[in-house]
């Protein structure tokens, strides 16, 4: 019964490996020839080091000495498969689009992992393109796009979901891709708690059935309107793709095995991974373009490299070396543009050079701590901050700032509309030091000599947790903003910063929301008190720093999660939470996110734009097969 | 004698490697940052999105890599399973081993760094010592100073210099990696791959070489110095003997000691020493990828590449020790 | 000359200032290295009596991005910081920082280095064993853990940052300082002194010390630049006092918004300016102390 697996050896993890909790505890299974190749290595290495011996980059650029061709196998244990060295066909520039993105440090170093359920699985390095789901879903054409599935339907009360699936879509290895396929992906979801949708479908789901190949009845415990776009829709970065089961089932345990450049998928691409890059190579036999479900599209390589620094990405793209790259600083994307005159964004070559992210950022703190459990205390944060200022010089005088923790989305729009007087009216967004000085005196503090506000002693701890690659454009302004207003501010970028915002420490914590994108429950829903454990539990790991515990509230979002987006007694709820929300300024909403990506237009075109929105741009998302099928060769 | 010398340098040895790895082993667990969680964490930075019950998931994923268990149990396990050669799982590349992720990396640092620290080595030594050389020229006395100067500019920026300047704006040598893109499926061993190679190599070295040779120089005069004073120096001068053969056999030889004690070390410390140019010229090698696990605190990762700096490092001072009495006659063996 | 002329004037010895003067005009590096520190110093003390360092340095405080101009002799950075105030509180901040980290590392690095070489035995062993076991562990990682967990995140201060810079800072100079003493305790004249009945004290600050001097100096000017790196690191990686306006940060900042792409030279001209300043100062200071340390080397020509 042992499989191999891309080179490693997995067997059935023997019984005695299991816990009593019936986790299987984590031992590396090495084939014996690894291992030799690794200690030979690090031994050669240390031995080099110390000698000093004169290994040349050409010599030592041999990633497998030699040596370890001539060990014999141990017996009982299977050698690893022999590997025919890859030799990567020839692909001109001119069909080849190259995207400089990820890695850690200069360097991939999860080159392999191509098994989604791994969590050192990553999406964003072109892995994307390798997994495909039931349906895609693109929000900036507000729009739902069927893939594996031909259609899904829901019953009258949202309490059943019916998938019929697409005929025709088969895995690399030539099986049919079937309803078993989901059912399986749906039910180790909800058996397996080592994965990360585990929660959410284990909570939603009270069945899955699969009568017959191409059809899926999937049963939910209550009214589950948003299922479908949230868990069987990817976008952006969320969702679901489905795995083989043929495959998956052969696998000890599904999160330990990498599945390498060789994991049998349904995409549309063969992949070839390095530390160095990730090549993506179309694959002539994809059932799609068998079936004639969608045309060849020109690219028929995409290599994705890894960033090390953002100006020398800019330089790439502006050499016509890469032909996109991550979203950019304001201050970047403008000179990117103006030293090439081929790089467009999706506002064209017009500012603000980018489009709106789902990522709104906030000020946010621990409600439950004090002092910031004082809703006051926060009101007077809020109206310390200068907005226009922030604008002016952060962002080029575009004006990013925002009171809403929603991103600005024609999907939203309605819903914003709907309150943003009631926001205004309540004063959110105004910069006035007099009504934030009232504010702080209501809650019972004074200026000390150094103009700084103290109660009992104690100034107010006002560090700014935040990711300098991110959040330095704006983070040491608003350090000054507060500290004229009389916090204690300063910057916390190091690497605990996340640690201590997830404990509820004290602090500021610069983040963004990651909620909704087509109907305002999901945001809101970041606020519900089940994420409000005691500061100590570090629940706040998910976007859910607030910890926020209001009884009120939680009837609104329990009330809004039963109705399915578009209704409109969706509208009075959002109101209601609205006023709670600004009224006890839960966290203070400061900017829209926008991802100023560079395209450059040498090699590709019809890159998605204002005027022709069929994608959001970040082709680091799931959506990055629909990208690589839309864009088309320069002439 | 000298066998006994040997044996007892050897258990020091042993000593030492076995005193480092268990410091390694509890330093990162002082640090508030949990690994497993900062997977999550570096995810949703990236994605925006989370896991609903993070804190349960960490959990799971904590008895998986035996995390729950008391600390000193860990420890006996981690060495157990160092003695099996068994490096453990990156946690925040989970399922990749840190031995596959070593295997990668390492070849590429020793590679770039082996030769870049002899280059810098031999340059710096022999500037310096022709600096302190009282009958060198005045313009050659003087070019340690300019040389501390380049030091004086940060290796990073420096890097970005050079990147744009020779890279982005002339274009004579390619901006970053180690080898061409899309042309070679994975490293081989061809010509065509090593010239390529050499040729992304190059920024990367004269970054790590103009950062860092003026401090050799630095110390090679300073010691230079020091020497020309010395009796048998002057002797070798009135008994008339060839001036190269003074320059070598009686003032570097007696100079150099602190270099080459230096020198190995340098050996030694090549993982931490090329972190910020491998990372700057995404340079695939041990330094970022150690860089990369000290930011995410992967445990497991920070021991196996801790690991081979702590084998470099001790080796390389015991050879010193050991080649310490042929340098210098001064020094006896006994003296341990 | 006319001293020489005539034998029944009295001898006048020349004061000590001539003398210091006559020695300084034979020791060309060290006067323009310290006039050079003379500056930079007078730069940060005088300018921090004319500018208000403490507004003016820190964001806010000017237009965005202004190449220099009458009102901003040195421009502005992004977020309105006024550089020539940067500039002004960088140089003393950074000068502090590497001072201080630098003092510490080589005063621990030399008597610990001296324990050891002159006493040998188990003085000798512990030391080495602590030493060679520091040294084997990649720095970044005792920097990385010592600044993310004994700092008070709130509280970064340069104090702290110099004080983690110096965690590393003396391990290299008290392994070399105790090669040296090995070496130099075998020599006659240390055999000659112990004869003659001096204490170990006497003979290692008459003796030895002397003989390490010129080799302590040069140490001293490269932990002080090691220093200012190390600083440098933390703070590229968040570590340091992300407010305070270093030099360090400063060319930080001016990466992170890639002044040298977008040609925003100011930005990067100035800090860089002043680092090679204050590097050529200490290089140069270290070559005149070689020559006072070591008479016999003095220049000939």
């Amino acid at each position: 019964m042992k499989k191999e697996w891309g080179g490693l050896v997995f067997e059935p993890a023997p019984l005695t490996d299991l816990d009593k909790r019936g986790v299987e505890a984590v031992k590396p299974r090495f084939t014996r020839r690894q291992l030799l190749r690794a200690s030979a290595l690090a031994s050669l290495g240390a031995l080099a080091a110390a000698c000093g011996g004169g290994a040349s980059p050409e010599q030592s650029a041999q990633p497998e000495p030699a040596p370890t061709e001539a060990l014999e196998p141990i017996p009982g244990v299977p050698s690893e498969r022999p590997r025919a060295p890859i030799n990567l066909k020839e692909v001109p520039r001119n069909r080849t689009l190259i995207v400089n993105y990820g890695g850690a440090g200069g360097q991939f170093t999860n080159q392999g992992i191509t098994n989604p359920w791994a969590i050192g699985f990553n999406h964003q390095e072109g892995n994307a393109l390798l997994w495909e789901p039931l349906f895609y879903y693109s929000v900036f054409a507000n729009r739902e796009i069927p893939w594996l599935a031909e259609s899904g339907e829901y019953n009258e009360d949202y309490t059943e979901l019916t998938i019929k699936m697409r005929q025709g879509a088969e895995w690399s290895d030539g099986v049919p891709v079937t309803s078993a396929d989901v059912k399986y992906t749906l039910d180790t979801l909800i058996e397996n708690d080592a994965l990360s949708y585990h929660a959410q479908v284990a909570e939603a789901v009270k069945e899955v059935q699969a009568p017959d190949e191409r059809t899926v009845i999937i049963k939910f415990n209550k009214p589950s309107p948003r299922f479908k776009f949230e868990i069987l829709s990817l976008k952006f970065d969320t969702g679901i793709p489905i795995l083989p089961k043929h495959v998956m089932e052969q696998m000890y345990d599904v999160v330990a095995v990498p599945g390498d450049d060789d994991m049998v998928h349904s995409g549309m691409f063969n992949t070839v991974q390095t530390p160095q890059q990730k090549v993506f190579d179309l694959r002539e036999d994809w059932w799609g373009f068998k079936t004639g479900f969608q045309k060849k599209p020109d690219v028929e390589r995409v290599l994705v490299i890894p960033i090390s620094d953002m100006t020398t990405a800019a330089q790439r793209v502006v050499n016509n070396e890469v032909d996109a790259t991550i979203d950019m600083r304001p201050s970047l994307i403008r000179s990117v543009v103006e030293q090439n005159p081929k790089i467009i964004t999706h506002t064209g070559r017009q500012e603000p050079l980018g489009y709106v992210d789902w990522w709104p950022n906030s000020l946010w703190v621990n409600t439950q701590l004090p002092p910031y459990n004082n809703p006051d205390l926060r009101w007077a944060i809020s109206l310390a901050i200068d907005r226009d200022t922030i604008d002016r010089f952060a962002f080029n005088g575009v004006k990013l700032t925002t009171i809403f923790p929603y991103p600005e989305y024609e999907t939203l729009k309605p819903y914003l509309d709907r309150v943003r007087a009631r926001g205004e009216a309540l004063g959110v967004g105004r910069f006035s030091l007099e009504e934030s000085a009232v504010r702080m005196q209501r809650a019972g503090f004074t200026k000390d000599a150094e103009g700084f506000w103290v109660k009992d002693g104690q100034r107010v701890n006002a560090t700014i947790h935040g990711f300098e690659v991110i959040h330095a454009d704006i983070a040491p302004i608003l350090v000054e903003m507060l500290r004229r207003g009389g916090f204690e501010a300063s910057v916390n970028f190091g690497t605990d910063a996340f640690q201590r915002m997830v404990d509820g420490q004290p602090g500021l914590y610069l983040y963004g929301h990651g909620g909704s994108l087509i109907d305002p429950y999901a945001t809101l829903e970041l606020y519900h008190s089940r994420s409000s454990q005691p500061t100590q539990a570090g629940i706040g790991g998910s976007n859910r720093f607030s910890r926020y515990n209001n009884p009120e509230f939680d009837r609104l979002v329990d009330e809004m999660s039963v109705i399915p987006p578009g209704d409109a007694r969706l509208f009075a709820l959002f109101e209601k939470a609205m006023d709670i929300y600004w009224g006890e300024m839960i966290d203070v909403p400061l900017i829209q996110w926008l991802h100023r990506i560079p395209y450059n237009t040498t090699y590709w075109t019809n890159w998605p734009t204002q005027e022709n929105p069929y994608l959001n741009g970040a082709f680091w998302h799931y959506t990055f097969p629909l990208l690589v099928l839309n864009l088309r060769a320069a002439a | 004698m000298q066998l006994t010398y040997l044996i007892r340098r050897l258990a020091f040895l042993v000593f030492v490697v076995w005193s480092a790895i268990t410091l390694l082993f509890f330093l990162p667990r002082l640090s508030p940052i949990n690994p497993v969680r900062e997977r999550f964490a570096e995810l949703q930075r990236s994605t925006g999105w989370a896991p609903r019950d993070l804190e349960r998931l960490v959990k799971v994923y904590e008895v998986k890599f035996g995390l729950n268990k008391p600390l000193h149990e860990q420890y006996l396990e981690y060495m157990g399973s160092l003695l099996r050669g068994d490096l453990g799982y990156s946690i925040m590349r989970y399922p990749r081993t840190v031995g596959d992720l070593i295997a990668q990396a390492l070849p590429w640092t020793i590679g770039l760094l082996t030769v870049t620290t002899l280059l810098t080595f031999a340059i710096g030594t022999g500037i310096g010592a022709l600096a302190a050389w009282p009958r060198s020229p005045q313009w050659v006395k003087g070019m340690v100073t300019p040389l501390v100067v380049l030091a004086a500019i940060p290796p990073y920026l420096l890097g970005l210099l050079l990147i744009y300047f020779v890279a982005f704006r002339a274009k004579l040598l390619p901006m970053g990696g180690a080898y061409t893109l899309g042309r070679f499926a994975e490293p081989e061993l061809s010509m065509p791959f090593l010239l390529d190679v050499a040729r992304h190599a190059i920024l990367p070295a004269l970054s790590l070489i103009l950062s860092t040779v003026g401090f050799w120089a630095l110390g090679m005069r300073g010691m230079g110095v020091t020497v020309q004073g010395e009796d048998y120096v002057t002797f070798a001068e009135h008994k008339g003997l060839d001036l190269s053969r003074i320059f070598y056999a009686y003032y570097v030889r007696n100079a150099i000691l602190p270099q080459v004690t230096a020198l190995a070390l340098a050996f030694g410390s090549i993982v931490s020493s090329g972190i910020l140019v491998e990372y700057l010229y995404g340079f695939p090698g041990l330094g970022s990828l150690l860089n990369a696990a000290i930011l995410a605190n992967d445990f497991f990762v920070i021991y196996g590449i801790g690991l081979i700096t702590i084998l470099a490092v001790a080796v390389s001072m015991m050879v010193v020790d050991l080649l310490y009495p042929l340098l210098d006659p001064r020094i006896r063996y006994t003296r341990a | 000359m006319e001293l020489a002329l005539d034998p029944h004037a009295p001898v006048t010895q020349p004061s000590q200032l001539t003398l210091v003067l006559r020695y300084l005009r034979r020791n060309p590096s060290l006067v323009v290295g310290v006039l050079l520190l003379l500056f930079l110093v007078g730069f940060g003390a005088i300018g921090s009596l004319l500018i208000d360092t403490s507004t003016r340095a820190y964001p806010l405080a000017a237009p965005p991005v202004q190449p220099p101009s009458a009102q901003y002799p040195l421009g502005t950075d992004r977020d309105g910081r006024d550089l020539l105030a940067v500039m002004v509180r960088g140089v003393l901040l950074t000068g502090a920082v590497g001072l201080m980290a630098g003092t510490v590392g080589i005063v621990v690095g030399t008597v610990v280095g001296f324990l050891a070489g002159y006493f040998g035995g188990w003085v000798d062993a512990v030391i080495r064993w602590l030493t060679e076991v520091l040294m084997t562990i990649p720095p970044l990682v005792l920097q990385v853990i010592v600044a993310s967990t004994i700092v008070d995140k709130n509280k970064v201060t340069i104090f702290t940052m110099a004080g983690v810079a110096s965690v590393l800072a003396w391990m290299g100079t008290a392994r070399m300082v105790r090669a040296q003493v090995l070496s130099l305790r075998e020599r006659a004249f240390v055999s000659m002194a112990r004869l003659s009945g001096m204490g170990d004290l006497e003979i290692i600050f008459r003796e030895l010390m002397p003989n390490m001097l010129p080799y302590l100096a040069a140490s001293f000017v490269g932990a002080v630049m090691g220093a200012i790196g190390a600083s440098f690191g933390l703070e590229a990686l968040g570590l340091g006092p992300v407010r305070e306006p270093t030099i360090g940060m400063t060319i930080r900042w001016a990466v992170y918004h890639s002044a040298i792409f977008n040609q925003w030279w100011w930005w990067v001209l100035w800090p860089v300016l002043a680092l090679i300043l204050i590097f050529a100062s200490l290089a140069l200071i270290n070559r005149g102390l070689d020559e006072l340390a070591n008479p016999r080397v003095r220049r000939t020509e």
